[in-house]
């Protein structure tokens, strides 16, 4: 069988199987990594602190807020021939962008000050992750950023509830204290599907299957350093 | 889903304004010097037991302080002891009998002297039993996870009402005697969070629980009306000032020949505590308990007696005969005096006890003493 007789739908299909496999790659690297994460470590032994927690938000927080704006800015930068992804794009940025309150008044729950928190600046990990987020956002057409939410979806969807549970469970926290890592299990489930829908419907190619394993790899790797790199 | 954050109690205040006043030092500041009211204030004293107590008068029996500044200085002293400050507060919970003023509320007059940040307030009033009312309050919004630290204070100020000038001319017989010479001022306060004292000894709190038996008890103590139930027009609110002060409306008065329904009420409780197994009394081994005077000690502990078999009076507390009955406050003032003095082993649990004769309410809080993170229980 030559190429020749391979259908369209065929090799989209392979296109989808094969960028799946890629991306669960990704992701396996990604868990192992965060193994190694000395708060996540900690919290896995159950010798988390209180205080650990409270830095945790503090982190996230910084780099949070920049969620909802730069897959806005991704969804201005995609042309008429890719209407399917700009509003994938749209809608996904509005359901974030009250995200970072739930997280302000998780903060706020377990005894942080809000003013400190809006005043707190973002880490090392995090500089690195918004930069990269805001710069791929303003190439035309960014498609490789589904790299990116399969990796920060996956991660609310997959791991988010587990770390809450594990918090409440170690520190004896309220829901009312864990709403943020709670509520992303649902919230990020639903935006994996609607991801995994566009990976598998066909309009991803060979060099945009591509853009995307990359893209994934490196967010991986900076949101694996944003959490290593806390207060620093 | 649907978890709770846990309760603890990590740090404990009390005042106590000026130094205390003996027996013989009560008229100087109350009056009530001539012969007849001198042999019934002794007869009251012989019963209830009470050998010291504190006033903010001062010997001349001028107010020195407000009842707010002694809810203030006792949560001062709570925060000191916790090492947190009052921007530290995200809730305020006040019991007190009377504040000093009709409006506003006792709990907004408390933050604005406190100071400290925006926080959430209460005022429990009632009489003795509001201060585990407020106390349950700043608990259950620290459970949620809504607030994660909170204060508690129970506050009075009675003496400025218990003074000569307010029984003048009026008709004072042993419902209005047996408070006068019973009750006195004080504040005791405690600190409310969601984790343990980070190094030392804190008190989780098990469960509170407050009832009501007004459905079926007429008013015990009382102030605002001539008898015992209230008339459509004819309250303190309702007559002129002069009117409902000729009338005895504001001495505090209680009828005493309802204390024996109360206790056993009280003891019937306690017994359902145990009934339903809230207080397990192989497990039960401190018991503070808030009684008016010495004649129910006695009741109260051949009563616990006869479902605590081993308890004896190393496990039994009260600083009634030293720091006086002040009522809302008396609770936390022995809760700090017992906790102070090391009365307390970790591992151990206690039960604070609360009857309220005002229209019989009874207030229970468990406490199991717990040791600082990673420290042998």
């Amino acid at each position: 069988m030559t190429t020749d007789t391979i259908s369209t739908a065929d090799a989209a299909a392979s296109v989808a199987d094969s960028l799946a496999d890629r991306l669960a790659d990704v992701w396996v690297e990604l868990e192992e990594r965060l193994d190694r994460v000395p708060v996540l470590s900690r919290l896995a032994e159950g010798t988390v602190t209180l205080r650990d927690y409270e830095r945790l938000l503090f982190n996230l927080r910084q780099q949070v807020v920049d969620g909802s704006p730069w897959i806005s800015r991704a969804a201005s930068n995609f042309d008429i021939e890719h209407f399917e992804l700009r509003t994938a794009a749209i809608r996904h940025a509005e359901e974030e962008h009250r995200d970072y309150l739930m997280l302000e008044r998780d903060y706020v729950a377990i005894g942080g000050s809000l003013a400190e928190l809006r005043a707190g600046r973002k880490n090392l990990g995090s500089e690195a992750l918004s930069g990269y987020m805001f710069h791929y956002a303003d190439r035309s057409n960014p498609t490789g950023l589904l790299g990116a939410m399969f990796i920060i979806e996956g991660l609310g969807a997959k791991r988010a509830a587990g770390w809450a549970e594990r918090f409440q469970e170690v520190l004896g926290l309220a829901d009312n204290q864990v709403h943020f890592m709670q509520y992303h299990q649902e919230a990020d489930s639903e935006h994996t599907g609607a991801l995994e829908a566009i990976l598998t419907s066909g309009i991803i190619d060979e060099s945009a299957a591509d853009e995307i394993v990359r893209c994934a790899q490196v967010v991986a790797r900076l949101y694996a350093l944003q959490l290593e790199e806390l207060d620093n | 889903m649907g978890s709770t954050a846990t309760a603890y109690l990590t740090g404990f205040g009390a005042y106590l304004p000026g130094d205390p006043v003996d027996n013989d030092g009560i008229a100087a500041r109350l009056g009530g010097d001539d012969a007849v009211t001198e042999r019934i204030r002794q007869r009251v004293l012989d019963a209830n037991g009470i050998r010291q107590r504190h006033y903010a008068l001062d010997e001349h029996g001028e107010p020195t302080e407000l009842n707010e500044q002694l809810a203030v200085k006792a949560l001062q002293a709570a925060l000191d002891d916790r090492g947190i400050r009052a921007e530290d507060l995200r809730m305020l919970a006040c019991a007190t009998t009377m504040g000093d003023l009709l409006v506003p509320g006792f709990a907004s007059m408390v933050h604005g002297r406190l100071g400290g940040g925006p926080m959430q307030t209460l005022t429990a009033s009632g009489v003795c039993a509001s201060s585990l009312a407020a106390l349950d309050a700043a608990v259950s919004k620290i459970r949620l996870g809504d607030h994660p630290r909170a204060a508690v204070v129970g506050s009075e100020l009675p003496s400025r009402s218990l003074r000569q000038r307010r029984f003048d001319g009026i008709r004072a017989g042993m419902d209005s005697h047996f408070l006068r010479w019973m009750l006195s001022d004080g504040a005791g306060a405690a600190i409310v969070e969601f984790q343990p004292h980070p190094t030392k000894p804190s008190l989780r709190v098990d469960w509170v629980r407050q009832v009501s038996l007004a459905h079926e008890h007429d008013v015990c103590m009382r102030a605002g009306m001539s008898g015992p139930e209230p008339i459509v027009g004819a309250t303190w609110q309702d007559l002129d000032i002069a009117e409902a002060e000729a009338a005895g409306m504001f001495v505090l008065r209680q009828d005493v020949s309802m204390l024996d329904d109360l206790a056993e009420a009280g003891f019937r409780q306690f017994e359902e505590l145990v009934d339903i197994g809230l207080v397990d009394v192989i497990h039960l081994d401190h018991v503070v308990c808030h009684y008016s005077t010495n004649a129910f000690r006695d009741l109260a502990f051949d009563a616990l007696s006869r479902r605590i078999p081993n308890l004896n009076t190393d496990r039994w507390y009260s600083n009634l005969e030293t720091r006086g009955n002040t009522g809302s406050a008396s609770i936390f003032i022995a809760l700090e005096e017992a906790w102070r003095t090391g009365r307390f082993k970790p591992g151990e649990t206690v039960l604070l006890a609360v009857p309220e004769s005002g229209r019989f309410s009874f207030a229970f809080a468990h406490l199991t003493v717990v040791a600082p993170p990673g420290q042998p229980a």
